[in-house]
Formats: structure tokens, C-alpha cells, sequence
């Protein structure tokens, strides 16, 4: 098939100009507006704002050369970026190099007609300066390069998934958080301020919180109102954009390729090739592990790094029942044995090391106890607001302490597939809040670090960090390990870590 | 297999900037604090505290229990003071190799090699020149 030149969407104009440019326009916009359809008027206006209106052409001259020079080319096995005139640069990426292709379309592109492509090759670990391929493009011609691509992969179909909407509402409210929800605000906010007033967005968002907190606050203390508000809000927009993201979500496995398709307003496509798929991780936190599902993550350069709302997910959720035959049906190399709910471990934490899981939860519950005595002695007459503050900001540290002391029992290495050829290395470990199975193949392993305290050193143990090929830094931090069996275990698998 | 430790004469350096900028300091506070008789006694008493403590105790520490050893397949380091970390790395998983050398460092072994990898780093600190040439080469030749 013969080469298609492409030209970026227009939309992408607006993303070379400066954030001057939405300040400078929004002014004179306003200005024009309120004044009299006179000539006169008119000359008065641009008396008064011809420096700027020069300002606003030559930015979006400035724009528009860049926009103009951008070429997109793309046949059966390659696609090529030029970009610039008179410093021109010219990325070639071939079909069987790319790690992950994903198209995305959200509301605001959709309603312009364009996509966001972008392009992920293991070569970005080379130079952390050099940025995936990120295009935005008309749909048409973000189609017809996802088809080109996708027809450059085998075709033989392996496997196919489409998890169940009540199962995808559950995994949207378990893996929803505050925190993210904050994230997604902010980035909102960010978004919006390069185009809106900063004065008026202020004051609408603050008009709104204290709405809902004066009514909230009728029932309870006004600072309780105000912190469960903000959570709740967080919370909420965190599960819509996550309930958005994966809704229609669907996996197709070929013999090189996985194929994921999913969104309700927005649209997203990936492919990802399976050979470059660097380690599986099977996350859950407290409630699903209790709830006993889980869901499964992949380390793939370029995948999950597209959005806000995106993550690595290759199957949302799955029962510990599903889990295995999911994995073989995915990832058939990967030993059955490595994800099983018991696997065995080949290193264990030591009871010795127990009181190292509690380091964290510890840290976390002094910070409020600590800021407690100092509130209270500064405002001695807000004890009982203080004293509530206190008690809510002790329950994420009641919370971590009950996922460590499950995280004691689940941490651990192993060794599979020695038999088969295929040498897998699975780490289970616990991070902050969230428990981690994360099966990789023992070439992927880049480097291992064996790190001991003062009090470590004291008891013989040890903590083990292992660095994982990927994009960016990927280490998985096994903790409480013998540090003699540690040793023994890696130099039985080629890391020789002895120095005396 | 090669064994490397990091240069005495780096320790000096750092040692004689340290001691250098506790002068500085000592300089500023006392002509800016005379009249703050106690918190200038305190300052001083932190700056030299600290710079006794990093060049009489913990930079010696750090110099003499960094011991790093390469092969042509096999990188490994150990260092720390508080913290004792045993690095390793494959040759196989180095992506490359940067270096980094001062002004004067042959005299100085102010000279640094940085092994990079898909996903993880290795700096290997304060190495003399020859050493770092030598360890280019080995990059160089490794299967």
C-alpha cells in the first residue's frame, strides 16, 4: 500500500501557543464585546490594544509555522514524524519495533473530530529526553494508522474478554480514591486555567464547596463538613472517571499482540505486543483481597502513561478463580504456578523482621499525634475540633497497619518454570496500600540491590530491591528477608552478591 | 574479575572543600551575628560539628567500604554507611555506559561512571582515571 502524508489536526495549533496567549485574548475579547458598534469605538479600541493584538498574531504565526511543518508520514511498516523547517528532525519507527500503539479520544477531541496517538518503543530508555510519538490527529487518519498497524500483527485469534458492567462498577468503586480524584480535579483546573479567567474559577469553585459545606455543616461540625466534602468530592470523581475509562472495556489476545478496547463517552484503542511485555502485576488492596478479586497490570513502554485516568490494566478485575486461567489464557508463558492464591515461596520474611512491615504505619501514626500537640498547644481552645481531626487523620494509619500485618504473610520470592525453560521470578510485597504478585522473566531483572540498616545488620536481615526492565525506574522492594538465605537464593540464580 | 575502590584523593578534595566552606561560614555568621552571642555560638557549633563528622568519620566510612567489582558479564558494588546496599548488575542488561570526569581529576579521582540500564542505574563514585578507562573498555568489550 502506498505511503499516506498526514497533517495534524488543527486543534494541535492551540497547543504551540503560550499560556500568554489565553491571557492576552480573553481581555480583549471581553473588551471588544463591551464596547459600542461604532467606528470611532472601534479606533479607541485599538489605540488602546494594538500592541497586544500584534503580541496574539505573532504567536499564533508562531503556532501555525509549527503546526504547518509538522508531516506525518505512515505506510504498511513505518511511520515517520518531520518536524521543523529550519531545524528539522525526522523520527522513523517501524510497526515491529513499537511496544504500544494507543488512540485515544476524549469528549472534548471527539467534539472536534480528532484523536491523540500515541507511540511507545523500548528505545525512549535510552534517552529520557527524547518523548514518545504524540499526535493529534484527525479520527479518520488516527484510524487508518491504528489499521495499518494492527494489519502489520498476526491474525490468529487466541482469546477474547469483556468483563461484565456490575463487575467493572465494582472495580471502578475499589480502585477509585481520594487522592486520584484530587489529581483529576487539579489537572481540571490546570486545563481550564490556560483558557478561562483564574479570578472567576476560583470564585465558582469556592462558591460551590461552601454551598454544599454550609449544608453539610447544619448536621455536623463545620470543619468535619469541610474535610468530608472535599473527600467525598474526590472520591466521586475519581469513580466516574474511572467508571468512564473502563466501560465497554474488552481484551483480545493474538499470538503477538493484545488488543484493548474500552470507554463510554471517550474512545480508547491500544495494542500492545506481547514480546515486550516486560512484567505482569497482579495488584489488589484490603478490600479486594478480602472481596478475594484482583486485577491484572502489565509494564509495557508507553501503555498507561497516556492519561489521567489511564492505568496499566489488562484485565479490570478477576476472581482468584479466574486469575490463573486469565493469565495462561493472556500470558501463556508465564508458569501457572507463579499466580497462584498459595504459591510457594522460596524466601519468606523471618519473625525476626517482623517489626520492619510496621515502620510505615508507625510514621504515619505520629505525623497527626505530633501535629496534635502542637495544634493544641498554639489553640488550646480548639480541643475537641483538634481531637476529631486527629482521630479521622489516625484511620489511614489503622488501615496500613492491618495491610501490613496481612502483607507479613503474603511477602516473599520465587523461582518457577526451571523445569519448563522459561525462568520466572515472582515477587509478592505490599506498596503503601496495595498488595503486589509481580511475575517477570528472570532475564528482565536488571539489577539487584541487597540493602541492610544499622538494625538490620544487628538481627541478620535484610531488605531486597529488584529493578525490573522497563520505560522508566521499576524496582519492587521484598522486605524482612534472612539476609544469608537472601544471598544464597540470589547467587543460586546468577546474582553473586557475596563480598567476603 | 576486577576489583576497584573509589580514590583517597577525592577524599582529600572533599575533605578541603568541606573545611574550606566551614571557614566561609564561620566567616559570614560571625561577622553577621556578633551581636546574637548565643545563636552564633550555636551556628558555629553545628557547622564544625558537621564538618567533622563528614570528613573525619563518615566520607572515610564511605571510601573505605565501597568496594566495586566487574567482570566482563557481572557488575557488583558495595557501599553505605548506615544504609550497607550490595549492588548487581548483568553487563548483558546495560543499555550504556556514560562517564564523568573534572577538571583535574586525574589528580583529583573526582570521576564517575554511570551504567545504565532499561529500568535501573548504577553509579560507580569517585574512581581514578585509569580505572575509569580501564572500566570503558571492559563496556566496550563485554559479549
Amino acid at each position: 500500500m502506498t505511503e499516506r502524508t498526514v497533517k495534524q489536526h488543527p486543534l494541535k495549533l492551540f497547543s504551540y501557543t503560550t499560556h500568554y496567549f489565553w491571557l492576552l485574548i480573553i481581555p480583549l475579547v471581553r473588551s471588544l464585546y463591551s464596547i459600542s458598534l461604532d467606528v470611532d469605538s472601534l479606533r479607541v479600541w485599538l489605540m488602546g490594544t494594538w500592541m497586544d493584538l500584534l503580541v496574539i498574531g505573532a504567536i499564533l504565526i508562531f503556532a501555525w509555522r509549527r503546526w504547518e511543518h509538522v508531516y506525518v508520514r505512515f505506510d504498511d511498516k513505518r511511520i515517520s514524524v518531520t518536524k521543523g523547517k529550519i531545524y528539522s528532525t525526522c523520527d522513523v519507527i517501524y510497526y515491529d519495533t513499537i511496544s504500544s500503539l494507543s488512540v485515544n479520544q476524549s469528549l472534548f477531541l471527539k467534539l472536534f473530530g480528532a484523536c491523540t496517538v500515541t507511540i511507545g518503543t523500548n528505545a525512549e530508555a535510552i534517552s529520557r529526553a527524547q518523548d514518545d510519538i504524540s499526535l493529534t490527529l484527525r479520527k479518520s487518519d488516527a484510524d487508518r494508522l491504528y489499521a495499518r498497524v494492527k494489519k502489520s500483527r498476526a491474525k490468529s485469534l487466541r482469546y477474547s474478554v469483556t468483563p461484565n458492567k456490575v463487575r467493572l462498577i465494582l472495580y471502578s468503586f475499589i480502585s477509585s480514591s481520594t487522592l486520584s480524584g484530587t489529581v483529576v480535579i487539579l489537572a481540571f483546573l490546570y486545563e481550564t486555567s490556560r483558557m478561562f479567567d483564574r479570578e472567576v474559577e476560583a470564585q465558582l469553585i469556592m462558591d460551590t464547596l461552601s454551598d454544599v459545606v454550609n449544608r453539610v455543616a447544619t448536621f455536623v461540625p463545620p470543619v468535619v463538613a469541610g474535610v468530608s466534602v472535599v473527600i467525598i468530592i474526590g472520591w466521586a470523581v475519581s469513580f466516574m472517571t474511572n467508571i468512564f475509562y473502563f466501560w465497554n472495556y474488552s481484551l483480545t489476545r493474538c499470538s503477538d499482540s493484545l488488543y484493548i478496547k474500552s470507554g463510554l463517552i471517550e474512545r480508547n484503542r491500544h495494542i500492545l505486543s506481547l514480546d515486550r511485555i516486560n512484567s505482569v502485576d497482579l495488584r489488589q488492596n484490603l478490600i479486594s483481597k478480602l472481596l478475594r478479586i484482583s486485577s491484572l497490570h502489565c509494564d509495557c513502554a508507553g501503555y498507561g502513561e497516556t492519561g489521567r485516568a489511564e492505568t496499566s490494566v489488562v484485565m479490570p478485575i478477576a476472581t482468584e478463580r479466574e486469575v490463573n486461567s486469565t493469565v495462561v489464557e493472556i500470558f501463556p508463558n508465564i508458569p501457572t504456578e507463579s499466580v497462584y492464591h498459595k504459591p510457594k515461596l522460596d524466601l519468606k520474611p523471618t519473625y525476626q523482621s517482623y517489626w520492619m512491615f510496621y515502620y510505615a504505619p508507625l510514621a504515619l501514626a505520629l505525623l497527626p499525634l505530633t501535629a496534635f500537640f502542637i495544634l493544641f498547644v498554639i489553640f488550646p481552645s480548639w480541643r475537641s475540633v483538634i481531637r476529631v481531626g486527629v482521630i479521622v487523620a489516625e484511620v489511614p494509619a489503622i488501615w496500613l497497619t492491618i495491610v501490613k500485618t496481612l502483607a507479613i504473610f503474603k511477602t516473599g520470592i520465587a523461582v518457577n518454570g526451571v523445569d519448563e525453560g522459561d525462568v520466572y521470578i515472582t515477587m509478592r510485597y505490599s506498596s503503601f496500600y496495595t498488595f503486589h504478585t509481580v511475575v517477570v522473566p528472570k532475564d528482565r531483572i536488571v539489577k539487584v540491590m541487597i540493602k541492610q540498616t544499622y538494625l538490620q545488620h544487628l538481627t541478620g536481615n535484610c531488605s531486597a530491591v529488584i529493578y525490573t526492565a522497563s520505560r522508566g525506574t521499576s524496582k519492587h522492594v521484598i522486605t524482612g528477608l534472612r539476609l544469608n538465605r537472601t544471598l544464597g537464593f540470589f547467587e543460586k540464580n546468577g546474582v553473586d552478591l557475596y563480598f567476603e | 574479575m576486577r576489583k576497584y575502590q573509589p580514590k583517597r584523593a577525592a577524599l582529600i578534595v572533599i575533605d578541603v572543600a568541606i573545611v574550606v566552606l566551614a571557614i566561609l561560614l564561620t566567616i559570614i555568621v560571625v561577622g553577621y551575628l556578633s551581636n546574637y552571642r548565643i545563636i552564633m555560638t550555636l551556628l558555629l557549633c553545628l557547622f564544625w560539628l558537621a564538618a567533622i563528622l563528614f570528613s573525619a568519620v563518615l566520607l572515610p566510612a564511605y571510601f573505605s567500604r565501597t568496594v566495586i567489582y566487574i567482570s566482563p558479564t557481572d557488575i557488583s558494588m558495595k557501599t553505605g554507611i548506615v544504609y550497607v546496599k550490595r549492588h548487581h548488575m548483568k553487563a548483558d542488561a546495560i543499555q550504556y555506559a556514560s562517564t564523568i570526569t573534572t577538571f583535574l581529576s586525574k589528580y583529583t579521582g573526582l570521576n564517575f561512571v554511570i551504567l545504565r540500564a532499561m529500568g535501573g542505574t548504577m553509579v560507580l563514585p569517585f574512581l581514578g582515571l585509569n580505572d575509569v578507562r580501564e572500566i570503558e573498555e571492559l563496556m566496550r568489550a563485554k559479549p
